[in-house]
């Protein structure tokens, strides 16, 4: 059984409150708050936030402006690209639902950030001993009975904790209870083979213009891990092969420049 | 050549630079990453990921590439070419190793991939056959030197199980040559179309011949030219030729790949500029250039053809790692100063330390005499 979080996007009213406690939660430091073209604060996740509201104003085809408050976070996937190209195993997919790392393995190749399909792991870049840093999921919490911290505090259930294949259920009963409120799709039931984190929006995350900002939709529904997966399954094969080429071309390509020899001398 | 002799104004510099390097890595030790680098979240990989990693591999595949030409393609007129290639191939990962101690966040765990398994991880094997290979070069120039100070008996058992690691070099090379690639398959959906590719495995490995076999050209001529010997006139127009023949298959496995793949080609911007510079300038112009015997006859072609090529290696790799990435984010990324030290102080130590070998070394002494049965 494997845990999850319904993020309704469209009960989210951008009070931030979900970003407050994940930083006094994971004691995180803070960020001074700068004026830019957005109302998204701060602009990006990094290794002292783990989680954001991305403030969207979109024109909808009637002309209308319209807000979305859509919260950012490690996706938390079924079968994560991270864990998968570890090449030290510092990152592992708990059966409960967090994608956990571990500090004591992490060598900080970076790999986990160029593979992550969403961009998430966050590099500790100011630091001299640097490490990955993302959202936990708090399994310690939920080691509890407690549910994540961002979760407890959000005022207007936007942010739902439970089992996976409930929070899918709810999510398609609240689809088809108020189809006119909701994208017809749970962003994270099947892309990259599922997630832990599951969106309902108000409209695609093209429409929201998220589609190239965390939020893709054209990473099909195959774990991306598969691909490293699917190499890694040639290589005891292409080892024998070519070892074993070597070594027949080794003998065949001596014995025949014997025989030329010979032939050479004959003459 | 003696080692008493002045040192002269080549070396001075060169070593001037290895000390900027040092000083650079320090910083780097203690101020971290980010008061270093120009690296970022969105860019965390960038010029030592590019240039002494992924180039820096391709260039040192002389050592594996002529050690399949000798002993397993039997071309031992090739053979005066066998141990220089030795020798910049063990530099050239030795240079990697460093550079990528480096760019680790944490670089005191660089031992970590021996001890916690990721089987699933490319880059895991990437570590364990990089590891090895070092290790196979290394004990290949112990070897050489095994000889220099005469001990026969060694140097004879040594080359009674020379197959062994000839055959070990082979399949190491094999595999961390094509997995260097075969890294950026988890990345579709951030790479140009132009460079992700499904075949980009094996791309790696023609082009990591190509590079081994140009740096092998240039780096005959060169030191031809630094110790004023006779470069290898005899010999070397037959290896470009191969060499052109290699540029050739490559240059068709690419137009396959991207015709089955109905990559967008005839488009005008600046990730296809340098496409077109990497396809038709170093891969197409330097096989045209070296299939003539009128070029690859004389030194400036050679060193024209090889040059050209060895140039596309490095371009692909840059290509694949930073130009095909560099689409797909808003920010932009430029190395910083020490970043750019650091990589050229790489190449400096290597071309001093090749330099004592080439003094010290009997690197141009056959081994065949006493070959693997």
């Amino acid at each position: 059984m494997s845990k999850a979080m319904l993020i309704d996007t469209t009960k989210c009213i951008g009070c931030r409150a979900c970003q407050v406690a994940c930083k006094s939660w994971n004691d995180l430091k803070a960020e001074r708050a700068t004026f830019s073209e957005t109302w998204s604060n701060p602009r990006f996740l990094s290794s002292h936030q783990y989680n954001r509201i991305i403030f969207q104003e979109i024109q909808r085809p009637d002309g209308q402006f319209q807000w979305h408050f859509i919260s950012r976070r490690c996706m938390h996937c079924l079968d994560p690209a991270c864990e998968s190209v570890c090449p030290v195993g510092a990152i592992q997919k708990l059966k409960d639902g967090p994608v956990v790392y571990d500090d004591g393995r992490c060598i900080g190749c970076r790999y986990c950030m160029m593979a992550c399909p969403f961009q998430v792991p966050k590099f500790e870049w100011e630091s001299a001993v640097p490490l990955v840093r993302k959202c936990t999921f708090c399994p310690e919490r939920q080691a509890e009975g407690l549910a994540p911290a961002c979760a407890t505090v959000c005022p207007t259930g936007a942010l739902t904790f439970g089992e996976r294949s409930q929070l899918l259920k709810e999510g398609h009963r609240r689809i088809g209870a108020n189809p006119g409120r909701y994208h017809p799709e749970v962003y994270g039931e099947k892309i990259v083979g599922g997630t832990s984190k599951l969106y309902l929006t108000a409209v695609s995350f093209e429409e929201l213009g998220l589609n190239h900002r965390g939020f893709r939709t054209d990473l099909g529904d195959v774990p991306y891990g598969i691909y490293g997966r699917q190499w890694m399954a040639k290589v005891p094969w292409v080892a024998l092969t070519v070892g074993g080429l070597a070594v027949g071309l080794h003998y065949i390509n001596k014995r025949r420049a014997e025989i030329q020899a010979q032939e050479h001398k004959e003459d | 050549m003696t080692g008493k002799e002045p040192i002269s104004l080549g070396r001075k510099i060169l070593y001037a630079i290895c000390g900027l390097g040092l000083l650079s890595a320090l910083l780097r030790l203690f101020l971290g990453l980010g008061a270093t680098t120009n690296l970022n979240d969105a860019y965390p990989w960038g010029l030592w990921i590019s240039f002494d990693v992924l180039a820096g591999v391709a260039l040192a595949g002389g050592g594996f590439t002529m050690a399949a030409t000798i002993y397993i393609f039997n071309l031992k007129k090739f053979e005066p070419l066998l141990r220089p290639a030795k020798l910049s191939a063990f530099l050239g990962y030795l240079m990697f190793i460093i550079g990528l101690t480096l760019d680790l966040g944490q670089p005191w765990r660089i031992y970590h991939p021996m001890i916690m398994w990721n089987p699933h991880s490319v880059l895991f094997e990437v570590a364990w056959c990089v590891m090895l290979y070092t290790t196979v070069l290394a004990l290949d120039l112990f070897i050489i030197g095994l000889e220099r100070y005469g001990k026969e008996s060694w140097v004879k058992f040594f080359r009674d199980i020379y197959l062994v690691l000839v055959v070990a070099g082979v399949i190491l090379s094999t595999l961390h040559q094509s997995s260097l690639g075969a890294l950026y398959l988890l990345l579709p959906e951030k790479m140009s179309d132009l460079w992700y590719s499904q075949a980009i495995g094996p791309l790696f490995f023609t082009s990591a011949v190509i590079g081994g076999m140009s740096v092998i050209v240039l780096e005959s001529l060169i030191s031809a030219w630094a110790y004023k010997r006779k470069p290898e006139m005899s010999i070397l127009p037959s290896f470009a030729k191969g060499l052109s023949l290699v540029l050739l298959v490559y240059f068709c496995m690419k137009v396959t790949d991207l015709y089955a793949r109905g990559a967008t080609v005839w488009v005008f911007d600046k990730a296809h500029f340098f496409f077109y510079l990497e396809l038709f300038g170093t891969v197409a112009l330097p096989a045209i250039l070296l299939s003539f015997p009128e070029i690859r006859n004389t030194q400036r072609g050679l060193y024209l053809g090889a040059g050209l090529s060895a140039f596309g290696v490095v371009l692909n790799r840059f290509n694949v790692s930073l130009t095909s990435y560099g689409g797909y984010r808003a920010f932009s990324y430029f190395p910083s100063i020490f970043e750019i030290i650091i990589t050229i102080s790489l190449i400096a130590a290597a071309i001093l330390i090749f330099d004592l070998g080439t003094r010290y070394l009997p690197l141009y002494k056959s081994e065949l005499s006493g070959e693997a049965g």
